[in-house]
């Protein structure tokens, strides 16, 4: 008897609750359902133009043919992974990993203090009008296509024909060989890479900066704290957020990196430093046609990439920052 | 308020480095202004350094006579205009909605959204997607598929984080949804961050080219100014070609490529200090009276 | 609780977008099933023709069909300073109105740019759209369409209608037509244009630095050697003021190309056919066991300063060396294709370093570079030039073998290669064509409209001497004695090498952009390493080459030969 009643009862109770949450959910989207509908459009949008092109990503373990649609394709040998088989024992596949690592790391190493330590200066800067002349003149490089840029370093940095090479010949010095030797090279696509990037990059951390109240900084100065004081209890610990989020979104991409640069920086005498991944898979995959290598190297670079996004979101999160998710 | 001596030093060595920066980054560009101003003689024996040899306007004067590139101009502009205006309307609509901690399916959205800045199915998938939803040859190609960076939404969220919750709170006291919200309240105090945006997804289309190179072939009209550079600059580049094809075009001179360059640059370049003064610092106080 | 939720969330957005991407794939499917039947072409397209054969029975004798057949053309937009629309302009109405004219036929022509002409194609191909015919530079691209079922097989189409293309077969000859014709499997994935005019790389020396300098031309290897020193020594005396941009032997980072005079004067005389074959994969002979030493020639002039020291550095380097070196009159020599001097008028070479370095600079050919036999020796391969292809979705084989007919024919390749009279060119008394450039409307966008005579490169007018008299007028400002001279030179003592007909090699596949790369790089940094570290430099490079592909296409290269041809070495 006190069993089936009590039996009843959690029964009920359970009845009650499940009520109460749907009372809940439903009070929730009637209070809420804007937000919903705002979400909608974007939805769409990515399923439309991101999602469903990805169901072609299966071609990474499938016989590529032009004409077939991409559920027809036969699927390639070794269950489909005879395409990553091909890349992770082709020596260039691997150099170019390994160069992709190497000149992402040191971009970021070298290149991401760059423009935070800019965005600080500029505004430490009391004349306004020269601020913003700095700034303006600050971002053009970014405008300048990697073609173009590489065409004015050679005329700078040749080994022989080259302004910064001839000034030094001539005052008796050697001559700095900046683009025919590997580890020279690598520096020299890296401070270029700064240069054109580190004006452009400021405007965001000088936006954060915006957010920033000037109180804080006037009640340091009351508490008689110098300008290097202010900047780093103040400036830094406002910009935090954004250079976490910046942050962890690069980490997610020490696998990728664009074309443009290593393609036009790049020339014969450094191949084995200027490959990286996006001009293996142009040559063997694009120009070599073939396709299957070209979306398995993709996806592999995807998956780290996710890997690493994780990771830093994940550390950044113990760390007590709020993550990109 | 009379500065310490320290701090003069610290303004001076912040003015040099600022210097510094000025002229790496000014002098590069005044080498193509002068080289697009020279006489094409100049250019062959290396002589033009910063300043014009031999001062020749025809290579603006080809440019600016070209309908093809006034044209190009002008369109790219209201494309740019277009494409910035939609832009930021998806990427405030897609950011605003995952600021509420207790939004559900929150981590869903958040993961669905970041998966796809990472994962893409390449050239071919989308030339087939783009083609299914008519847009081959359409100005609409060059819109839509562009019009929500996943970067800049990240972006635009953790700055709408930083708008303090209470305001939102009185808001809802006061019986706003959250659509009103957006605008009454936030929306006025993002004025750096939508200025940011703005800039990003403008400069991004400004210079953008391979989505037209791929999907905007037998549409000449529609082809944005990068697209008719990087032509020129390809069509330049003649003797591999030439040696291939047994025949060398006749390639346009280095001033008529570095006149090009200043030509699709420089109306972009005036668009941030325009910008700037959105940069106001402070934009959210006075908001929150504690 | 809520993982469960999340987890049916996700389940439900995969879903449909499986579905919705099920729905569009639909959409392309109806097309590409389309394409699909016709992989196995040459078995549907014989029942094709056998359907359509009553029509075309119906045909009168002047080979028009009886209804309208509708074909696409690929067609280059180069997107040309002031050019026309490739597909709507003076000479595309020209071949339209021929066309429907003689044939019946309305052709439109889809444009595909110059710089992404591989990618463009891809999307085409991928999308059922390619054009009915296509035009491409490298015969792996097409094997490798034919491979994944794109392209249409020739061999039995051509065989059919014969007949109906007496000017396609008169002008490629039966050799080009059936160049790629597989003997194992007996497809034809392309015909190959014909080349005309062949431009053979040779030597170019300054005439008026040699007078200066009261040399003489130099006629074996040391002498060249030896007027390279004297060029250097006396920088002073030829360029005064900018004596140190003195370039006595000019390279860029093609380096095979502009070493191929000297490359094959190293191959020993009585190569046979099947070593040639072999090693001919690479296009600057660098699978040639004898080019390594003729790369250490080079090395030790870059070494020795008597070369352009910054070559390697300039990633558009045949531009720059053009534009700032030779045009302004720093080069004493040079290795390239026996016209490149004297191209461009006004803005060529020649002409331009007349007016920075004094009226007498100019280069005359010069043969210096005997290989062992004593001999002046140029190799020169089938005269081929781009293949033509029908992609898989051509549905009009025979509408598109008569315009390779039609644009083959004599009087309409004269009128697309030269134009109208009185506007595009002019008639001298002696009859020799004058070219005249053009602006506007009846501009030619590629010289003597290349793109559009797509079966023939070079111009080949109704008889050899009218050809001749022609070209030699095309090059204009320039002395006609250094063409005539530069032509005499080329000619010397040409071995033609003969076709090897042994079908598809797979190793082939997919290696032309990597190997070409691997090559260049090699090359460059042999050439630039020092004297001692040249073999160490070379042998890893080629150990390189050889490892990702290059052995496997010799030892692919070797069995097919010895499959086709069994123990003969020589072709006749």
């Amino acid at each position: 008897m006190a069993k089936t009643q009590v039996i009843r009862g959690t029964e009920r109770n359970r009845k009650m609750i499940n009520q109460q949450k749907r009372l809940k959910t439903i009070n929730y989207l009637k209070r809420y359902w804007t937000l919903y509908l705002l979400l909608c459009l974007p939805i769409i949008y990515f399923i439309v133009f991101r999602y469903i092109p990805m169901v072609y990503i299966q071609i990474a373990f499938k016989k590529y043919s032009i004409v077939q649609n991409v559920w027809e394709m036969e699927w390639a040998a070794n269950f489909g992974f005879e395409h990553f088989i091909k890349a992770f024992t082709n020596r260039d596949f691997l150099y170019a990993v390994r160069n992709t690592i190497m000149l992402n790391l040191l971009d970021l190493i070298l290149g991401f203090p760059a423009p935070v330590i800019l965005a600080i200066l500029l505004n430490e800067l009391p004349f306004k009008k020269f601020k913003k002349f700095t700034q303006t003149v600050a971002y053009m490089p970014h405008f300048l296509s990697w073609v173009i840029i590489s065409g004015m370093a050679v005329q700078l940095f040749a080994p022989t024909s080259g302004l910064v090479n001839n000034l030094l010949t001539q005052n008796g010095m050697n001559a700095i060989p900046f683009l025919n030797d590997s580890v020279h090279w690598v520096f020299t696509y890296v401070f270029l890479g700064i240069w054109q990037s580190v004006g452009w990059n400021t405007i965001i951390y000088l936006a954060a900066i915006t957010s920033i109240s000037p109180e804080l900084y006037e009640a340091a100065s009351v508490d008689g704290a110098g300008r290097l004081r202010k900047i780093w209890h103040i400036t830094l610990v406002g910009l935090r957020p954004t250079i976490v989020t910046l942050l962890i979104m690069n980490m997610g991409h020490i696998l990728g990196g664009g074309f443009d640069r290593p393609y036009a920086m790049g020339n014969k005498l450094v191949s084995d430093v200027s490959n990286v991944i996006p001009i293996f898979v142009y040559n063997y995959g694009i120009r070599g046609m073939q396709f299957s290598l070209s979306t398995a190297v993709g996806l592999f670079q995807s998956v780290v990439g996710l890997i690493f996004l994780m990771g830093s979101n994940a550390i950044a999160k113990r760390l007590g920052e709020r993550g990109v998710w | 308020m009379i500065k310490s001596r320290s701090a003069k030093v610290g303004d001076g060595f912040v003015a040099f480095i600022c210097v510094l920066v000025i002229l790496v980054c000014l002098l590069p560009l005044l080498n193509i202004l002068a080289r697009s101003l020279s006489s094409p003689e100049a250019l062959i024996r290396n002589q033009v350094a910063l300043w014009p040899v031999g001062l020749n306007f025809d290579a603006y004067k080809t440019v600016l006579s070209d309908s093809k590139y006034t044209w190009a101009l002008a369109w790219t502009a209201i494309l740019t205009v277009t494409c910035t205006i939609v832009s930021m309307f998806m990427t405030t609509i897609c950011a605003y909605p995952l600021t509420y901690e207790h939004l559900k399916g929150r981590k869903f959205f958040n993961g669905m959204i970041i998966f796809t800045m990472y994962f893409s199915a390449g050239a071919i998938p989308n030339y087939l997607l783009n083609k299914a939803l008519g847009l081959l040859d359409n100005p609409l190609v060059l819109v839509l598929p562009s019009c929500l960076s996943v970067f800049n939404m990240i972006i635009m969220r953790s700055f709408l984080y930083g708008i303090p919750e209470s305001l939102r709170e009185s808001a809802e006291i006061d019986g706003a949804g959250p659509i009103r919200t957006l605008v009454s309240i936030y929306l006025p105090l993002s004025k750096p961050v939508i200025a940011t945006l703005s800039l990003f997804y403008a400069v991004g289309r400004w210079n953008g080219y391979s989505d037209a190179l791929m999907y905007m072939v037998n549409a000449r009209k529609y082809y944005p100014i990068q697209l008719l550079l990087y032509n020129i600059l390809n069509s330049i580049s003649s003797i591999e070609v030439a040696t291939q094809e047994g025949f060398s075009a006749p390639g346009l001179s280095e001033t008529l490529k570095s006149a090009t360059v200043m030509f699709a640059t420089i109306p972009i370049l005036l668009i941030y200090p325009w910008l700037q003064k959105y940069f106001i610092v402070g934009a959210t106080l006075g908001a929150v009276k504690e | 609780m809520k993982k469960k939720r999340v987890l049916s969330f996700l389940l439900a957005g995969l879903m449909t977008a499986t579905m919705l991407s099920g729905c569009s794939s639909n959409n392309t499917d109806s097309k590409s099933t389309g394409t699909e039947s016709t992989d196995s072409a040459a078995t549907v397209t014989e029942p094709a023709a056998s359907t359509t054969e009553p029509d075309e029975n119906a045909e009168i004798i002047d080979g028009r069909f009886v209804e309208t057949r509708k074909i696409t053309v690929e067609v280059y937009d180069r997107s040309n300073d002031g050019g026309s629309k490739p597909e709507d302009n003076f000479f595309t109405d020209y071949i339209k109105e021929g066309m429907l004219r003689d044939h019946n036929v309305e052709v439109t022509y889809q444009i595909v740019p110059r710089w992404t002409e591989t990618e463009v194609l891809n999307n085409l191909l991928a999308a059922g759209d390619a054009p009915d015919i296509c035009v491409t530079y490298s015969y792996p691209t097409v094997q490798a369409y034919a491979n994944m079922g794109g392209v249409t097989d020739l061999a039995p189409i051509i065989e059919e209608y014969w007949d109906y293309i007496p000017n396609l077969v008169n002008l490629l000859t039966e050799e080009n037509i059936y160049y790629d014709l597989d003997p194992n499997t007996g497809t034809l994935w392309a015909v190959e244009a014909r080349l005309f005019n062949r431009t053979p790389v040779v030597l170019f020396v300054r005439e008026d630095w040699l007078n200066k300098l009261g040399l003489s031309e130099p006629k074996t290897m040391e002498e060249f050697e030896a007027m390279l020193y004297a060029f250097k020594d006396n920088a002073e005396l030829l360029l005064g003021a900018d004596a140190d941009k003195m370039v006595p032997f000019s390279i860029t980072t093609d380096v095979g190309f502009r070493m191929m005079d000297i490359s094959e004067s190293y191959i020993p005389n009585d190569i046979t056919d099947k070593d040639y074959y072999i090693y001919s994969y690479d296009d600057r002979k660098l699978m040639f066991p004898s080019t390594k030493e003729a790369m250490r020639k080079l090395n030790e002039w870059y070494n020795a300063g008597l070369t352009w020291n910054d070559f390697a550095v300039h990633t558009d380097s045949g531009t720059v060396e053009g534009d700032t070196l030779i045009k302004a009159g720093y080069v004493g020599s040079l290795i390239q294709n026996s016209d490149q001097p004297y191209r461009n008028g006004d803005d060529g070479w020649t002409q331009s370093m007349m007016r920075m370095a004094g009226d007498d600079a100019a280069y005359i050919t010069v043969a210096a570079f005997e290989n062992e036999a004593g001999l002046y020796r140029k190799y020169m391969s089938s005269p081929v030039d781009r293949k033509v292809f029908f992609p898989a979705s051509n549905s009009e084989p025979l509408a598109s073998l008569l315009y390779l007919d039609w644009i083959s024919k004599q009087e309409n390749l004269t009128f697309l290669q030269t134009g109208e009279e009185g506007a595009n060119h002019e008639v001298l008394p002696d009859g020799a064509i004058q070219s005249i450039a053009v602006t506007g409307e009846k501009i030619m966008n590629s010289q003597y409209n290349i793109d559009y005579t797509i079966t023939c490169n070079g111009l080949h007018l109704e008889n050899e001497e009218l050809t001749l008299k022609s070209l030699a007028l095309g090059y204009s400002g320039i002395d006609a004695s250094y063409i005539e001279r530069s032509f005499d030179v080329s000619e010397y003592s040409i071995r033609n090498i003969p076709h090897a007909v042994v079908g598809e090699i797979e190793a082939e596949q997919g290696m032309d952009t990597v190997l070409k790369e691997k090559r260049d790089n090699l090359l460059a940094q042999a050439v630039v390493a020092s004297p001692d570290k040249f073999d160490s430099v070379w042998d890893a490079g080629m150990r390189d080459y050889l490892n990702s592909g290059g052995q496997a296409i010799i030892d692919e290269r070797t069995a097919a030969w010895e499959a086709a041809y069994g123990d003969k070495v020589m072709l006749d």
